[in-house]
């Protein structure tokens, strides 16, 4: 089964034509069909799964099921250009396949639920299903054209469905910049690729970190193009400096937003990252630049999150500081702590994603901190849910999240001094600060909009069901980083046996670091519950209006998102108005229009030979022949 | 007969369907309007069946020069020694796949001018005699017929724009047609020059090939005549600096005009530097590419620059011809078979993606009468499927995968990346900047608050819908699976001497 | 026998006399004439050359027949034009007639 494996992406991309075409013409649109495929895809998975675990053998060395086809050829003979496609299932695409279907049937339940009587309900379910099938098809490509070709895809998929309610200019200008953004960084994927593909002459993944791990690529031109890659990566995962998209990309339907710009797409980079680390780690240096990024993203984003009133855009910006966690993890070589936190973040992050669009819809689009509060009574399942994620978000013992941050903390101490590890533990702190504060201002105390708060109610089963499922995965879904827990399951262990660079790792719980982690939620959360307590903003807002300055950066991010408008404003904007400029009036009218001017001047200037009198042409025909004949006589001689 | 023969008169029979079709045309009085159209509209389908056939007919495994059909014109005579000037018909990897590009855009095309309505015999007349220029021009191995019909496909399309077209139209004809004949000129003597150098008697095309690699044609003799056959078939194909008809050129003319024009004719200059330059004169064609490959990264950063801040539908779509042929320059300069097959594909791929670009401009401005953006809002409210086929032209024209623009452009850059590295990155940095542009026009008129002066816009037509949907198929097909096109273009790029692994 | 160069002297002659007039008269009638003057030169020299280096073949003495008759034509043509001219503008001076100009 494993080796079919493609076809988990292959029905939900069969079902985005079917809904797509016909959809409209279906009862209900069509809803059950995207249910039916992903939840086909879902089911799969566990086929593809057991077939994996009963393959797996890391003493053997069978740790990876692969399977390819030719798919075109350039040329004949030994030159000749040659693209296979494949898939490569090993223990990333298990994780990365767990994390999606489930993510991905689950956002498709609530969807029909927080989606309903929307225009265009088809569409959205359509662009769901070719979102799945490419996400499925990035993960277990076996080659980097392949993956490239579906990272496009998925960017696509984000782009339509953040601009899902066009008709809103927000959404439709968030929709274009996300999309402008990982483009960017998609430059530099795309020369990425292909500079590792001049250097060994193959797009395979595997092929590819064997030669370089071999030494078939000089370390500076490996340098430079692991560089290039990761640029792709750090578009694609929203990392400073291109982080601006992710929060705009709120505009878009809350469902995409969980599934979307929290589980699945916004991982991709870690993902791939992942995949190849091998080679960042030949790449001397590369792992020192992505533990950076993760941690300034971390940092920042923490920073720009505690200002924020929009509750999405909080989880957005948590988001990012999560990605930038994973990153820190992965520079510091531990690919493990990053995918295992890449699954619980997907879970806790997509569960509060849902619960956040529960509120949103019960509340009939009201996503401002200062018109909510006190709602948990009157929704008490989102309630429960939204508090289980915050304090797996936060990092609270025994949630999903304690144990994966734990480990990407753990990760860190690779890194000589500890300034990783204090960095990091900084970042957590202010997560656990901002997470409480989104909760008690949305959920707790006294409400805001007495109006609002009048007119709320809890969501419907639809809805309801996926919070639950998803609050108890974000709940247990930590423990598999357990042996006893992962043998349990089937697995050769716990996560950390799992997935792994070299060597299987069994997790060993540092006490001293565990309760490092500890104390950081707990000042985190208590800063929070003492600054907000009651859903009251007083010390808050004394606190900003004694820095003031402050407090705006805060407010408005830094100023980043006006540097890059005005950059592109005045720098590229401004550069293709004199582009344009030069081609009018140099190229076109002095060039092009300028030599049909010359040519008509000399006509006007030439034509006063047409004098119009006979003999002055008879004596320039006179002329010419005399002078011909002169000039006979002189060649001749 | 023999089997190749028979294939001979297949190909024959392609070039002759439109200039029957055109003849017929003629005979019809003007007032028959609708049946005009549905001569057209046959002969179109018949000349798309052909196509479809001649492509797939096309034996990957075979000789790479098939279907041969050689009718001699005139020999022995005074200069012309055996084969001196031949009727020779044949199709080669690179001429199958154009062959198909013509086919799918001229009924596009056909149809699309379903609507048109002053002087539809005239304009069909005109219309397929260009068209049998074109296939000529793809289907001749002979230089004097190469020529001929180059110039047959030229010359109607000052009528066709200054007849039929809009917004500036004589000037946009008299300076399109002014500079296409500048360039004829340059490739006419080095025509010229070519026979008379090679001095075989004989304007056949495949001899002369010969002739280019064995050293009858010095090193320095094609060293100083590939620059005049470069850049007179350049400027048909947008060359930088001479791309400027191209923006006025597709703002003035009439729709299936501009569809045909960017779509095939802008072909036939890369087509010719391909026959002409770097088949015939490989050691000039070696020594001049990396001035052709600075020009065409040139023209791809320009274009795409300057179509950022462009507020006409066309003259995006103008600038954004000049800047994805310059992809197809780069992709001819970088002389391997990676780069030169990745400039044929996106030679079919630009051609069906601005082929349906053009039919949905078209199919806007008749109704509305701006090509302004700013004038427009929000009509993917009252005009979807016109909306979901430009989605797809453009993002087609963006690269995506999965649509035919990757397929070509990533041909391009790998094997612009084997020979100039750097030029390949500046050429992927062009790509992103077709998102830029490619998006803004997206936002600005697709998306956003409906502007309500549009309630009475139209969708498409069904024929548009037909016509629009033929294209988008082509532009699917090559991005998913595009085995069959590299396999023929593959095949004989690898024969082309000059051209290496 | 006169030697042939006295004919081409002749010729010579001839022709310059022709070329002075029409570069010096005004009259359109004496222009004409002039113009004949200098035709019959050549074929004065058609003729000399046709009798004295190729006495079998008579190409020379056709090839003034021809100019014989382009003369006839054009100064049938040109004395149209004149009366025309005169007709129209109530001259013959070739000065006055200078319409076809830019």
């Amino acid at each position: 089964m494993a080796e079919q494996a493609w076809l988990l992406a292959a029905i939900p991309a069969g079902m985005f034509f079917v809904i797509a075409f016909f959809g409209r013409f279906l009862p209900r649109q069509g809803d059950y069909l995207g249910v039916l495929a992903i939840g086909t895809s879902f089911v799969l998975f566990f086929f593809v799964l057991a077939d994996y675990l009963n393959f797996y053998d890391f003493e053997a060395g069978k740790t990876a099921i692969t399977e390819s086809i030719k798919w075109s050829t350039v040329g004949v003979g030994e030159s000749a250009f040659r693209l296979r496609m494949g898939i490569y299932v090993d223990q990333i695409t298990i994780v990365m396949f767990a994390v999606v279907t489930t993510v991905a049937l689950m956002v498709n339940i609530f969807s029909i639920g927080y989606m309903k009587g929307e225009p265009r309900y088809y569409w959205f379910f359509a662009l769901l299903q070719l979102f799945v099938a490419s996400m499925l098809m990035l993960v277990m490509a076996d080659n980097l054209l392949l993956v490239y070709m579906s990272w496009e895809l998925v960017g696509v998929c984000s782009f339509l469905l953040i601009g899902f309610y066009w008709e809103k200019r927000s959404a439709t200008e968030a929709a274009k910049k996300a999309f402008i953004t990982t483009r960017i960084g998609d430059v530099g994927l795309l020369i990425g690729i292909i500079l590792l593909w001049r250097a060994t002459g193959t797009f395979n993944i595997r092929e590819i970190i064997e030669i370089a791990e071999h030494g078939g690529i000089g370390s500076t031109y490996l340098f430079v193009s692991v560089l290039f890659v990761f640029l792709g990566c750090m578009g694609k995962s929203a990392q400073v400096p291109f982080h601006v998209w992710l929060p705009d990309a709120m505009e878009g339907p809350t469902p995409v937003s969980a599934l979307i710009h929290a589980a699945t797409m916004v991982v991709a980079g870690v993902y791939l990252t992942a995949r190849l680390l091998p080679l960042f780690e030949v790449a001397d240096g590369t792992l020192l630049i992505v533990t950076i990024v993760g941690l300034v993203t971390a940092l920042l984003t923490g920073f720009m999150a505690l200002a924020q009133t929009d509750i999405k855009k909080v989880l957005a910006y948590s988001t990012v500081g999560q990605l930038g966690f994973m990153f820190v993890a992965l520079g510091s070589g531990h690919p493990d702590a990053a995918l295992f936190h890449l699954m619980t973040h997907a879970f806790f992050k997509a569960l509060l994603f849902l619960g956040s669009g529960s509120v949103i819809h019960a509340t009939h689009h009201n996503q401002e901190m200062d018109k909510l509060g006190g709602l948990w009574k009157k929704m008490p399942i989102t309630g429960t849910t939204f508090f289980v994620g915050s304090l797996a978000l936060a990092g609270v013992v025994p949630l999903a999240g304690f144990w994966s941050k734990d480990e990407v903390l753990h990760a860190t101490q690779s890194w000589d001094g500890g300034w990783a590890l204090i960095l990091l533990g900084l970042a957590a702190v202010m997560t656990a600060f901002y997470t409480t504060r989104l909760f008690i201002r949305t959920f707790m105390g006294r409400p805001m909009d007495q109006h609002v708060f009048e007119q709320t109610h809890e969501s419907g089963f639809l809805m309801a069901a996926p919070l639950v499922f998803l609050g108890i995965l974000a709940a247990v879904s930590g423990f598999v980083v357990w042996h006893g827990v992962g043998t349990a399951l089937g697995f050769p262990g716990g996560i950390t046996e799992f997935v792994f660079l070299e060597e299987p790792e069994r997790y060993h719980i540092d006490w001293a670091l565990a309760a490092g982690s500890v104390a950081i939620a707990a000042v985190g959360i208590f800063l929070g519950a003492w600054m907000y307590w009651g859903n009251s903003t007083e010390k808050s807002t004394r606190l900003a209006n004694s820095s003031p300055g402050i407090y705006d950066m805060l407010r408005n991010k830094f100023y980043i998102d006006e540097m890059y408008q005005k950059g592109i404003d005045k720098g590229l904007l401004g550069f293709s108005y004199i582009v344009s400029w030069f081609d009018r009036y140099v190229v076109n009218d002095t060039g092009v229009d300028g030599s049909a001017q010359v040519t008509g001047y000399s006509g006007y200037i030439l034509k006063f030979l047409q004098s119009g009198r006979v003999p002055n042409y008879a004596m320039a025909i006179t002329l010419g022949v005399v002078g011909l004949a002169v000039l006979g006589l002189v060649v001749r001689a | 007969m023999t089997f190749d023969e028979g294939q001979g008169y297949i190909v024959l029979a392609t070039l002759a369907a439109p200039l029957l079709a055109a003849l017929i045309i003629l005979f019809i009085p003007s007032e028959q309007k609708m049946a005009i159209r549905y001569v057209a509209a046959f002969f179109s389908a018949v000349m798309l069946g052909l196509s479809i056939y001649i492509f797939a007919a096309y034996q990957v495994d075979g000789e790479h020069i098939q279907m041969t059909l050689k009718w001699v014109w005139v020999e022995n005579t005074a200069f012309l020694g055996k084969d001196g000037i031949t009727l020779h018909l044949a199709v080669d990897g690179v001429s199958a796949p154009m062959a198909l590009l013509t086919g799918i855009v001229a009924f596009a095309g056909t149809i699309t001018s379903w609507k048109l309505n002053y002087r539809p015999k005239d304009f069909f007349i005109l219309y397929f005699t260009l068209l049998a220029g074109v296939y000529g021009t793809f289907f001749s191995f002979d230089l004097f017929f190469f020529f001929f019909f180059y110039e047959l496909a030229v010359m109607p399309l000052y009528l066709l724009i200054g007849v039929w077209g809009s917004t500036r139209k004589e000037y946009g004809a008299m300076k399109l047609t002014l500079m296409l004949v500048g360039g004829s000129v340059l490739i006419w003597i080095g025509i010229f020059a070519v026979f008379h150098e090679a001095n075989l008697g004989t304007f056949d095309m495949q001899r002369l090939f010969a002739a280019g690699n064995d050293g009858t044609l010095s090193p320095t003799f094609q060293k100083i005549f590939f620059p005049m056959i470069c850049i007179g078939c350049g400027v048909l194909a947008a060359l930088w600096p001479f791309h400027t008809w191209s923006p006025d050129g597709h703002m003035s003319a009439p729709t299936a005009v501009s569809m045909v024009h960017a779509g095939v004719l802008m072909k036939l200059g890369a087509f010719g530097i391909i026959r002409l330059g770097i088949q015939m004169l490989p050691v000039g064609a070696e020594f001049w590419m990396p001035g052709l490959m600075v020009l065409g990264i040139i023209g791809a950063l320009y274009g795409a620059t300057a179509a950022l801040t462009q507020r006409d539908f066309k003259l995006i779509s103008g600038y954004s011809s000049v800047s994805h042929m310059g992809y197809v320059l780069m992709g001819l300069a970088t002389m391997n078979q990676i780069g030169v097959t990745g400039a044929v594909l996106q030679m079919f791929s630009h051609g069906v993606m601005t082929a349906l670009v053009f039919l949905l401009i078209g199919a806007l401005y008749d109704q509305a009468h701006t090509r302004d953006l700013k004038d427009y809002g929000g009509i993917t409210k009252v005009m979807p499927v016109w909306v979901v086929f430009y989605t797809v032209a453009g993002l087609a024209n963006v690269g995506l995968p999965g649509l035919s623009g990757f397929t070509a452009e990533f041909h391009i850059f790998v094997g612009t990346f084997r020979a100039y590295p750097v030029f390949g990155a500046l050429a992927i940095l062009a790509a992103a900047l077709a998102a830029g542009y490619m998006l803004r026009m997206f936002a600005i008129v697709f998306f956003g608050p409906f502007n309500v002066r549009w309630k009475d816009l139209k969708d498409l037509t069904p024929l548009e819908t037909m016509a629009g949907g033929l294209l988008i198929g082509s532009i699917v097909l090559m991005g998913v699976w595009w085995a069959p096109f590299t396999d023929r273009i593959g095949h004989t790029v690898a024969a082309i001497p000059g051209v290496i692994g | 026998m006169v030697p042939l160069e006295n004919y081409l002297v002749l010729s010579a002659i001839l022709f310059s006399l022709g070329v002075y007039g029409v570069l010096a008269r005004r009259n359109a009638v004496l222009v004409l004439m002039s113009v004949e003057l200098m035709l019959n030169a050549v074929s004065l020299n058609f003729i000399a050359f046709a009798a004295y280096l190729d006495p079998e073949r008579i190409a020379g003495v056709i090839f003034s027949i021809f100019v014989i008759t382009v003369a006839a034509a054009e100064v049938g043509l040109a004395l149209a034009i004149v009366i025309r001219l005169f007709r129209n503008r109530a001259t013959s001076n070739v000065d006055e007639a200078a319409l076809m100009k830019w």
